[in-house]
């Protein structure tokens, strides 16, 4: 008998022509959470395998965070389809379970076999009756379910079901540019984009010396946080001072934030069109605050033609909250640092910025200057889910 | 020399004085300052403490620093008097805990606590009925040391913890694990707080931690400023902290192994010397090997300590911190003043080599065949 782990595909199994795109890239994404393991992973349409010397509780918190998969077995495999050589087995993994009530479920991929999966499971659960004082059978909510699975060469045995996390494997959907701040939406936004198979890298705005070293150690905290479900993630880190305090000294303060966000739509939009991204993404939420009101959203969404995809759009800050506590991000975003959003606040931010206006007003700085210098000097940041032991020598 | 008092004080590690060195050259910023050269040493600083949490599987915001046990043990009792004195004012401790808890226990005393000594058997453990029966619902907090300095006796702490929460769940447990933290393997998750310090795992002197789990609340003893941890304002001594981390990760590292050479070491000692008729082993079934206690009957304990000096062998005669009185430890598990009046205490490390237990023995011969003869 053998023991391994069992991986369920979900959503990924209504995939006709290109399963096996998505399968193989599966397989990769798993393989990297697993690297410092040693381990087998192989699949068949149905589900993959994995088998492991390590520790099998370890190989499940990591395999957890992986996207596209449905549901995870510890399962257990017996060279043999005949049902009295697999009993004895059955009988001994569930000598350590406490359980009042059970019930045994029957697959046979083996059509072979002489009797159907209902004659199987009743065999089996009889053969359970038996041996095992004070238990019963129930069908609706048993205390345990035992899967028994009779294959072609060998039949397989799991019992609990681990829920997976859903959405498509990493990078299966191509690459998306993630506008970062330390908020608590944008990790969100990069967290649902990730699970809908978008590979994504981020990129943060930084005002140095008006935002301090330590915001930018949040924005790499909170990255690598997403690098957990990304495999790893990389962050372009764009100084924007200048363009900042150009904006400042030259635009009427109700429009600096529209401005603003322009100028960080056009950056990203640049810097997106080189790393091959095909979208933007970030974490406006309709009506949160002054830039985000429709009005707004298009005066500054028009300025590129790369799509943006809001993952938040509709949703409730109470929402958004829930989720980044689950992805433990939150914690992070809250820590009080300045970034480049709450610096040179308007009193009163427009709500329905004019569009003409904007170009008016950006035609007194010279922005097209200003974005390729910041482009240019830009920092890249490769950003891995296990921190470095910074100061591993001293301790 | 020969040194044999590591359960005084150890020497500081080579690689952690050179830790030490380095950080107080390199990260000398202020960990509270706002530029780069202060960001960077509170990281240092944050690695250094979430080492330390790694290691004893607790929470980075668990641990205050301290100068030391001594003041570990002022903080988690003083602090958690301050914090519940309106819920009750009785405190149960042992009969075998380091001076400093005694010093601590006098002053709350006399500042209208209640103090209640529990019994401990002929082993030296706790007497877990005596316990049982001391706590009340107004016992505020019970502190019972993990491993007693003088005799080695390790309590059961999980039990002793059962038996409190039991009786009566909002009582503190604190646990003063200074001889047992670097030695043998502890469970901080067995008790509410616990006090140890760097300078008896081969770190450096004048650092200590008081770690106290997340649901307990105490006052601080000190005000002052600083952003790290309300329980301990003021300037964090980055370099000592570093330097902590560092001898914990060591000291913890191969502990069984290590453990398990200091017993035969140990073995060897009792062996040879127990043939003596005025020399009585001190050592119970739960006494940790590191510690060796032995009573010596006729010969001054001062005095046998001085003639060991004269061949650089050093050892403690009772405890470094209690020279000169009865030993309380000693007389709390055999009941016998005579036995309590002269002991030694021969204490142990992985750095001992079989030479110099060889050498130790030899001398103890010379020593004993001499004193033997003047006293009695």
């Amino acid at each position: 008998m053998e023991k391994i782990i069992l991986i369920k595909y979900g959503e990924l199994s209504t995939k006709k022509d290109n399963i096996n795109f998505f399968l193989t890239k599966l397989r990769d994404n798993i393989l990297v959470a697993l690297k410092d393991m040693n381990v087998n992973v192989s699949y068949d349409l149905g589900r993959m395998f994995i088998r492991t010397d390590a520790d099998i509780d370890e190989v499940i918190k990591r395999v957890t965070n992986v996207f596209g998969i449905h549901e995870i077995n510890v399962g257990y495999i017996i060279e043999s389809n005949n049902i009295n050589e697999i009993a004895p087995y059955v009988l001994e993994l569930l000598k350590d379970r406490e359980f009042k009530t059970f019930k045994v479920e029957s697959k046979r991929s083996n059509k072979k076999i002489e009797f159907t999966s209902i004659e199987l499971s009743k065999m089996m659960g009889a053969e359970i009756l038996k041996n095992i004082p004070d238990i019963k059978v129930q069908v609706n909510n048993p205390d345990i379910l035992i899967n028994i699975e009779y294959r072609k060469d060998n039949s397989l045995v799991y019992f609990e079901k681990i829920k997976g996390l859903g959405g498509y494997p990493v990078g299966t959907l191509g690459k998306g540019l993630l506008m970062l701040s330390g908020g608590i939406d944008s990790p969100v936004a990069g967290y649902m984009t990730i699970k809908r198979g978008v590979k994504i890298e981020a990129i943060y705005f930084e005002s140095p010396p008006h935002t301090s070293i330590e915001a930018k150690n949040k924005v790499i905290k909170l990255a690598r946080k997403l690098a957990k479900y990304n495999n790893d993630i990389i962050l372009h880190v764009v100084n924007f001072t200048e363009i900042q305090e150009e904006i400042y000294k030259n635009i009427p303060h109700e429009y600096l934030i529209t401005i603003m966000r322009r100028m960080m739509y056009r950056v990203s939009a640049i810097i997106a069109g080189r790393r091959k991204a095909k979208i933007l993404i970030n974490g406006e939420s309709i009506g949160q605050v002054a830039s985000q009101t429709l009005t707004s959203m298009a005066a500054i969404n028009e300025v590129v033609r790369i799509p943006v995809i809001r993952p938040l759009a509709c949703f409730d800050k109470l929402d958004i909250i829930d989720i980044a506590k689950k992805i433990d991000t939150y914690e992070t975003s809250i820590l009080p640092f300045e970034d480049c959003c709450t610096i040179f606040v308007p009193k009163h931010p427009v709500i329905n910025p004019d569009k003409v206006k904007c170009l008016e007003y950006e035609k007194l700085i010279p922005y097209e200057e200003m974005i390729y210098k910041a482009v240019k000097g830009h920092e890249i940041i490769k950003i891995e889910e296990k921190e470095k032991k910074e100061f591993e020598d001293l301790l | 020399m020969i040194y044999l008092d590591y359960s005084a004080t150890t020497p500081v590690g080579f690689e952690v004085l050179d830790t030490y060195n380095r950080t107080s050259k390199d990260f000398f910023g202020n960990p509270n300052s706002l530029h780069e050269l202060g960001v960077k040493t509170k990281n240092l600083m944050n690695s250094a403490t979430k080492q330390i949490a790694e290691i004893f599987n607790i929470l980075d915001s668990e641990i205050t620093y301290t100068n030391g046990a001594t003041e570990s043990n002022n903080l988690a009792l003083i602090g958690c008097a301050l914090e519940y004195h309106k819920k009750g004012k009785h405190i149960i401790t042992s009969k075998l805990e380091h001076p400093s808890i005694y010093a601590i226990c006098d002053y709350l005393e006399s500042m209208g606590f209640e103090i209640s000594y529990v019994k401990n058997d002929e082993e030296g453990l706790v007497d877990f009925e005596d316990l049982k029966s001391l706590i009340r619902p107004d016992t505020i907090l019970v502190s019972i040391c993990a491993v007693n300095s003088e005799t080695g006796v390790r309590q059961p702490l999980k039990m002793i913890r059962q038996i409190i929460k039991k009786e009566n769940p909002e009582t503190i447990f604190h646990s003063d694990m200074t001889q047992a933290v670097g030695k043998v393997s502890v469970n901080f998750h067995d008790v509410d707080m616990a006090t140890f310090t760097g300078h008896k795992i081969y770190g450096p002197k004048g650092i200590g931690v008081l770690y106290k789990n997340s649901s307990v609340n105490i006052k601080p003893i000190l005000y002052g400023s600083g952003k790290s941890n309300m329980l301990n304002p003021g300037t964090p001594p980055v370099p000592l902290i570093v330097a902590l981390s560092k001898a914990v990760r060591l000291a913890t590292t191969d502990i069984e192994k290590r453990e398990r050479f200091i017993e035969r070491l140990n073995n060897k000692v009792v062996d040879a010397i127990s043939k003596y008729e005025g020399v009585m082993i001190n050592k119970t079934k739960y006494s940790i090997p590191h510690i060796l206690n032995i009573s010596l009957r006729n010969i001054k304990g001062e005095t046998f300590l001085h003639a060991l000096e004269d061949y650089e062998v050093y050892v403690s005669s009772n405890t470094a911190c209690s020279s000169g009185n009865l030993s309380t430890s000693v007389l709390a598990i055999y009941n016998d003043r005579v036995r309590a009046s002269s002991t030694l205490r021969i204490s142990l490390s992985h750095l001992t080599t079989t030479d110099e237990i060889n050498k130790f023995i030899e001398y103890f011969d010379q020593i004993y065949k001499k004193l033997s003869g003047l006293h009695g």
